[in-house]
């Protein structure tokens, strides 16, 4: 193995177990998918190993995605707030917080849009957000120049109402 | 040079310039304020992004596990849960076969048989796994119901038993302490009332008991023309939910089942009969199957049977969801036209 398993551990741990969370949003659900990626990576050995985990894990989380859209599908009917997850104690803790308001307006980026930038802030490089997205090289600041924007303004525009509406 | 674009300079930013694309960038901006004031405006939007982000972080915990641990011991325990599943099945079928095979005492169900009889029975019935919540159950509706009622009831439980092992498996997460309460409630049964809420504990747990629902399968399915003559209105469903099929209670006690598909694994019921005929079968028998019990609710996390009027109509409804998300369901129950 080119690279030490256990050094990409110590070092990317974090970092997927926070770009999984917020796919899943589920914190305790993000560390299970996080080690789900890297006993697989135990069994498969890959060449480039953080890669290799980025695109393992963001598989799992859209299966997972997919998953939990199913069953909240019921709570859907019920409740006026679909963006709540099951059984997530956090997003209990955080509903009234900002952060609850970062991941209503990273929901309004674009998959791809959302994808790159949450890349990068897991520490991705542009040559690894290309490799993992498909997106050209030459494309990344222009992606990750309107992400940002649309975060910003999607998370500025954000009346106060919807956090009461939560409640 | 011409101005750079956004791209190009978030990619400044962020450090991912080329050296030659850096300097020539840099050159630009030697000799263009206005790209220079984007390029503040641009690295404004960039700690921002970050900064909201970093609110978007999931709380920290623990260290994590050693990485060599990662592999087999989850491999292990997903191996495991299949079997304990497996394990309590056959526990569950065995002590239900045991328990029903004690209180049989044969002759089929009376033509008049109230839903709850064949339904609720038939889950506690299989609960057999900690065998203090069935007897207990048992001990409770027996002094509901007029004890031939009660007795006649169970070889239709038993039927249902054999038929649904799945049932049973969920059953057996109540532990033996659930059993205690139920006791009590005995002693403390109040004066029933028509308008109460049901609740009537099948002792499942919630989640577990995804796959598994309170069988109605020998339940005729009817057309809807048939409903509405049995119930003298529309049946009552929840709006927006696909209905999978209308049944009626093979007993001939005008009771009507709409079963509808909230998702691939999940059908709820809802049981449903016209409040006189309500009122005449309670007459008839004042303490039957239908007749409220003291709230279990806080008793059982798991599914429970909640009971509404809706119009002319009184329905009930079960599903393998947690009993608040079932209330809400059922209080958004309409006739379905």
């Amino acid at each position: 193995m080119p690279e030490d398993l256990a050094d990409v551990y110590r070092s990317t741990y974090r970092a997927l177990v926070r770009f999984l969370y917020r796919k899943v949003w589920d914190a305790e659900r993000a560390e299970d998918l996080a080690q789900e990626a890297f006993a697989r990576a135990l069994v498969h050995k890959p060449e480039n190993a953080r890669g290799w985990l980025f695109v393992v894990a963001a598989n799992m989380a859209r299966d997972e995605a997919r998953r939990a859209a199913r069953e909240r599908h019921h709570l859907t009917l019920l409740k006026s707030e679909p963006e709540a997850a099951p059984g997530a104690v956090e997003d209990e803790i955080d509903a009234s917080t900002q952060g609850t308001r970062v991941r209503a307006a990273l929901d309004q980026l674009t998959p791809r849009d959302r994808e790159a930038l949450l890349l990068w802030d897991a520490g991705m490089s542009y040559d690894e957000i290309a490799t993992q997205t498909g997106l050209a090289r030459g494309a990344i600041g222009t992606t990750l120049a309107r992400a940002r924007r649309r975060l910003v303004e999607a998370y500025e525009s954000r009346s106060e109402g919807q956090n009461v509406a939560r409640g | 040079m011409s101005h750079v674009d956004d791209g190009a300079l978030h990619a400044y930013l962020d450090g991912e310039l080329s050296p030659v694309e850096r300097e020539q960038l840099e050159a630009h901006l030697a000799d263009c304020s206005a790209c220079r004031a984007r390029l503040d405006e641009e690295r404004g939007l960039v700690e921002r992004a970050s900064q909201l982000l970093g609110l978007a972080q999931p709380p920290e915990r623990a260290a994590p596990p050693p990485l060599h641990q990662l592999g087999h011991p989850r491999l292990m325990w997903r191996l495991r849960m299949p079997l304990a599943w497996a394990a309590t099945v056959v526990v569950a079928i065995g002590f239900g076969y045991v328990l029903g095979g004690g209180t049989y005492r044969g002759g089929p169900p009376p033509a008049s048989e109230p839903i709850r009889s064949v339904t609720a029975s038939s889950t506690a019935e299989s609960s057999a796994g900690p065998v203090e919540v069935a007897v207990a159950e048992h001990a409770e509706r027996q002094r509901a119901e007029d004890a031939p009622r009660a007795r006649a009831a169970r070889p239709t439980a038993r039927r249902e038993a054999d038929k649904v092992p799945d049932q049973a498996a969920a059953n057996v997460h109540i532990d033996g302490a659930a059993a205690v309460p139920a006791e009590r409630r005995l002693a403390a049964a109040p004066p029933l009332r028509l308008d109460a809420i049901v609740v009537t504990s099948s002792a499942e747990t919630g989640r577990a008991a995804a796959r598994d629902q309170p069988v109605a399968t020998a339940w005729p399915i009817i057309e809807r023309e048939a409903a509405r003559a049995l119930l003298g209105t529309d049946p009552v469903g929840v709006p927006g939910v696909p209905v999978r099929d209308l049944r009626r209670s093979p007993a001939g006690d005008a009771v009507v089942l709409v079963e509808q598909q909230v998702d691939s694994a999940t059908v709820i019921q809802l049981f449903q009969r016209r409040i006189e005929v309500e009122r005449v079968a309670r007459e008839a028998a004042p303490t039957a199957a239908l007749a409220p019990q003291p709230a279990a609710a806080s008793l059982y996390g798991g599914t429970e049977r909640l009971a509404r009027f809706v119009g002319s109509l009184r329905v009930e409804i079960a599903g393998p969801l947690p009993a608040d998300s079932l209330n809400k369901l059922l209080e958004r129950a309409r006739p379905i036209p």
